[in-house]
């Protein structure tokens, strides 16, 4: 680490020194229980130290701040993916040369082959299907009357439209909600948590690498255009298994983080319900709103490849950077009254939640159509929403709550 | 100013076009309509930066950054 020297003695002025500023270290623990339930605090904390913050546990400098955190996701080539984004490397070597574990030029490629069927034009035919499903799925809710947020709604639409997009048979998908958790735990440090849920991965790269044969997946479905591609040659078939993954793991537990934090937010805050629901228009920024005050994916790392300076101070090539979203879309730098939950908010879209630049989520067309669908029937159908207390999950990376009570009444 | 379009990017999330409208646009199908020939009209430089930096993909550039 670049050792921060002052000047030297007075009158000794004719001695080379480098003036380096010293980069602020932490022994906050992003990965300790109490962070993970109530992170926001010390990502403030860490934002008000600097720039850039070495984390000494993990050897890694954890950018907090929102241009800081902008900037780098927008500088690809000196915070490079092709690495890993994972803390620990056993993921980082697994994931190699999937579209969020690559570089340009190949990653515009394998991106470009993954993300035709997910850009917004694409899924303009599932719109009408997607609303039909969620307008079912509100009148289910509102005549059953209790109901958890987390498995009866948040859980329930994704496993409802994801695995059959996939092309997806049926056995398995009892599987799909832990794979996508394990997914995401081991992109963390290489904890306990992380370790835990190795032997769950293990069987998801058993199945995938099953299920990616010729004939497996429902023809013309997302996953087999994707076998195809491997058959063509357009995509390596060693990498399948990998690229199923991409499909399949992200589409999980980020949604239903997000939905399940419309559901707490919403319910929470009923005039801010009510202001959706007398003008419907505004559900788009309310579900940005959403991303940006409980952020699914609280960060992920690059790879500094070159000496690389944010805000004056310099990230040395070679380390390790902890992209923080979830506290970029939070800091009082870039936000009036960031904590504040507000459905109007005039640059909620300019949140850093699905990531931002060429690594930006390529499932974000599908997250927002999930999400509108369902904040759309409610809008319709629902005059009140009840809350309980949530239970948040300690995940080393989703924002995850287990289980939230909740009631829906219906609007007269 | 100059505004740099990659095409082989652009997802037609449209969020440009709330940014800029006069600028950008998506047709009925959903495919991403510039209204400019490279160097942004004068008095749509706001719009225009503003663009740039909320498309969610790194699809528009400002011309003579990479």
């Amino acid at each position: 680490m670049p050792a921060g020297r002052a000047a030297g003695a007075e009158g000794d002025e004719r001695r080379a020194i480098t003036v380096t500023p010293t980069i602020p270290r932490s022994d906050i623990d992003l990965w300790s229980e109490e962070v993970i339930q109530a992170p926001y605090a010390a990502y403030r904390e860490l934002r008000d130290l600097g720039p850039a913050v070495w984390l000494e546990r993990y050897q890694v400098y954890a950018v907090t701040r929102y241009d800081d955190v902008y900037e780098a996701l927008h500088d690809h080539d000196a915070f490079a993916s092709g690495a890993g984004v994972a803390l620990n490397e056993r993921l980082n070597q697994k994931m190699k040369g999937s579209a969020l574990v690559s570089d340009p030029p190949y990653h515009d490629h394998v991106r470009g082959v993954m993300g035709g069927p997910l850009t917004p034009k694409a899924l303009r035919a599932h719109r009408e299907d997607f609303q039909r499903l969620a307008d079912d799925l509100i009148d289910r809710l509102l005549e059953r009357g209790d109901f958890d947020a987390v498995v009866d709604f948040a859980q329930l639409f994704p496993l409802s439209v994801v695995p059959d997009l996939l092309g997806w048979p049926t056995e398995g998908r009892e599987n799909f909600l832990a794979w996508a958790s394990a997914g995401f735990n081991a992109l963390g440090p290489m904890n306990e948590r992380a370790e835990a849920d190795i032997p769950v991965l293990a069987g998801m790269w058993a199945f995938m690498a099953e299920i990616v044969q010729p004939g497996r997946l429902r023809a013309g479905s997302w996953g087999d255009d994707l076998v195809a591609a491997a058959q063509a040659g357009t995509v390596s078939k060693q990498l399948l298994p990998a690229l199923i993954g991409d499909y399949l793991v992200p589409s999980l537990d980020t949604t239903v983080s997000s939905l399940t934090s419309a559901m707490l937010l919403l319910g929470r805050h009923p005039e801010q319900w009510r202001a959706v629901r007398e003008d419907p228009a505004l559900i788009p920024n309310a579900l940005n709103e959403v991303i940006r005050l409980e952020t699914p994916i609280r960060a992920l790392a690059r790879t500094v490849t070159r000496d690389r300076e944010l805000s004056g101070t310099v990230l040395p090539a070679g380390s390790r950077a902890l992209i923080v979203y979830a506290s970029a879309n939070r800091d009082e730098r870039h936000w009036d009254e960031p904590e504040t939950f507000d459905v109007t908010r005039a640059n909620a879209n300019t949140h850093v939640g699905f990531g931002h630049g060429i690594h930006g989520c390529v499932g974000q067309g599908l997250a927002r159509l999930e999400g509108h669908a369902l904040l759309t029937a409610l809008a319709e159908k629902v005059e009140t929403i009840d809350v309980g207390q949530p239970e948040y999950r300690v995940h080393n990376t989703i924002r995850a709550i287990t289980t939230l009570p909740a009631t829906l009444k219906a609007s007269t | 100013m100059k505004v740099f379009v990659d095409r082989a990017r652009c997802e037609g999330h449209g969020l440009c076009e709330d940014a800029a409208p006069a600028l950008f646009g998506l047709d009925d199908d959903g495919e991403l309509v510039v209204r400019f020939s490279e160097t942004v009209p004068a008095g749509q430089e706001d719009p225009a930066d503003a663009a740039v930096r909320v498309c969610p993909v790194g699809a528009l550039r400002r011309s003579g950054e990479s």
